[in-house]
């Protein structure tokens, strides 16, 4: 059984419709990619799984469970933590504020110091920081606490949107080179990215969404065909799924 | 003049709390909270009514009925209006503001409800030269005593903590699993126990409650709230601090004058807004790194 089971999920703001054809599939500790172009419905079709846009059609299997109804307080709590994109962490709290408002979502309420400290472990620039006000960090720092803060939940799959959005090249490394050691401690990852390469180095498989349909799916290896990835990204061309 | 500033200091107080009761609400809801005077009011009424059975009964019965009535506009009226844009919202609060008016007005009638809840409160301690009201020392100890409580809720309790989380981006804070009801629901019990002190220290003063008791201080606190800085707590507290503070020190400075007093407090807020369009405290103040 999957871990997550995503089928002809549809979605949008009020009467503006962004997604129309969300389905995806996530196996326990899989790393899978999302990419597509701005405005194509990525954050939307992550932020319906996680409950805070409201889905107008479709299924969302978790764990087995159907979660489509469910607001996204109780999402968390069965295990799927999102980090939103430009990172939303607390400005005005400090880093271990935040950490701690992580463990709001946790399943299991005892341990959760011992959760703090092994995030913190995973994320050792954090260290130093831990008393000081979120918003004085960098902007890694930033991302690295968002992801610190979902992890302290202990969730099974943990989904990023955007993750390098504002981050210089070296700091973009640092972020997901962390992601293969969560990845490595059995949480499933799903990444949402504009830059494919990126994505598709650390992603066994990666699906392209545009025009809030799910168009292609792309393995690893694909990334060294740039005709294929340019096809899938930019729509030149028939849908390669 | 020692008079004066502690009389500046109890109306500064009393008006922090009342602005820190609509600005617990505006930082979890987004709501501007105007039926929060007709909350001031149902104290006043309460402690009026209720005083019979003795101060402590009376406050205890005041402060739970005013927790509950606060309640009861969250689950009937506002809870259904989740997802509304902050103008429905705030025609809302008109329209219980209005509908608790009229009610107040069927059930006690529209004529001043008068009665006496704490006369010692009135009277004066003199040291030497220098006289000075009870209200005011109590007042003041009361305000420290709450906002000091509130300070150690909010700072220092995971409650707390969530709802600071809820007031900065509730979005975010449900994604980490703050529960929105229960955030929503504590603000405004915490709301309706700070509305309950201030018609304690109201009534005592005035020694009658009408239907529109509580309309003139919650405008007021709605002032301090903007210039506190719209959702920040802290920021609410001290705003209102301020207004209750300069409307003291401008009645007693301006003596005969005192009509004016109102003018040159909203001359004030208009070049304190001018000066700091985001508040003494803004909640952007932390600008956003790369």
């Amino acid at each position: 059984m999957s871990l997550l089971n995503v089928k002809d999920l549809q979605a949008g703001y009020g009467k503006v419709q962004v997604l129309f054809n969300g389905h995806i599939k996530v196996e326990p500790g899989e790393l899978v990619g999302i990419v597509g172009p701005n405005g194509a419905g990525k954050s939307t079709f992550l932020g319906a799984i996680a409950g805070a846009v409201k889905a107008s059609h479709g299924t969302i299997e978790f764990g087995g469970e159907s979660i489509r109804s469910k607001n996204p307080e109780d999402i968390v709590r069965l295990g799927l933590a999102l980090v939103p994109e430009g990172r939303a962490i607390f400005t005005d709290l400090t880093v271990n504020e935040n950490l701690r408002l992580g463990l709001t979502g946790r399943r299991e309420k005892s341990g959760a110091q011992k959760a703090i400290e092994e995030v913190i472990d995973l994320f050792p620039v954090l260290t130093t920081h831990r008393s000081h006000q979120a918003g004085l960090l960098s902007g890694g720092q930033q991302q690295q606490l968002a992801i610190a803060r979902a992890l302290v939940s202990e969730p099974k799959l943990l989904m990023l949107d955007e993750p390098s959005l504002g981050l210089s090249p070296t700091v973009i490394q640092d972020v997901f080179g962390v992601l293969n050691r969560i990845q490595d401690q059995g949480t499933a990852i799903i990444v949402v990215e504009q830059r494919a390469h990126l994505v598709m180095s650390i992603a066994a498989r990666t699906l392209v969404i545009r025009e809030g349909h799910v168009r292609a799916t792309l393995l690893r290896e694909d990334a060294q065909d740039e005709a294929r990835l340019a096809a899938a990204y930019f729509g030149t061309g028939e849908d390669l799924e | 003049m020692i008079q004066t500033i502690l009389d500046a200091l109890s109306y500064g107080g009393l008006y922090g709390l009342a602005a820190l009761g609509i600005g617990l609400v505006f930082g979890v809801m987004r709501l501007v909270n105007f039926a929060h005077g007709e909350l001031i009011a149902i104290g006043a009424y309460l402690l009026i009514v209720t005083i019979d059975l003795g101060l402590p009964i009376s406050i205890s019965i005041a402060v739970t009925g005013t927790a509950i009535l606060a309640l009861l506009m969250e689950f009937s009226v506002f809870k259904r209006l989740r997802v509304a844009e902050p103008s429905v919202l705030l025609i809302a609060s008109f329209g219980v503001s209005v509908f608790l008016q009229r009610l107040y007005e069927v059930i006690f009638g529209a004529l001043p409800l008068s009665g006496q809840i704490a006369p010692w409160m009135t009277g004066v301690i003199e040291f030497g030269d220098t006289t000075i009201t009870r209200g005011s020392l109590v007042t003041i100890g009361l305000a420290l005593v709450l906002l000091g409580g509130m300070w150690f809720f909010i700072e220092k309790t995971t409650l707390g903590l969530q709802i600071r989380a809820a007031s900065s981006d509730f979005q975010t804070a449900r994604l980490l699993g703050v529960r929105s009801n229960r955030v929503i629901g504590a603000a405004f019990v915490f709301s309706g126990v700070l509305a309950a002190a201030v018609a304690f220290v109201l009534v005592t003063q005035r020694g009658s409650v009408d239907p529109l008791f509580g309309v003139n201080i919650t405008i007021l606190a709605l002032v301090g709230t903007v210039i506190g800085g719209l959702g920040s707590l802290q920021g609410a507290a001290l705003g209102g601090f301020a207004v209750g503070t300069t409307i003291s020190l401008l009645n007693s400075f301006l003596g005969n004058y005192r009509i004016y007093t109102y003018t040159w407090l909203f001359i004030l807020v208009i070049i304190v807004l001018l000066v700091r369009p985001g508040g003494l405290i803004s909640n952007k103040a932390v600008k956003e790194r790369v």
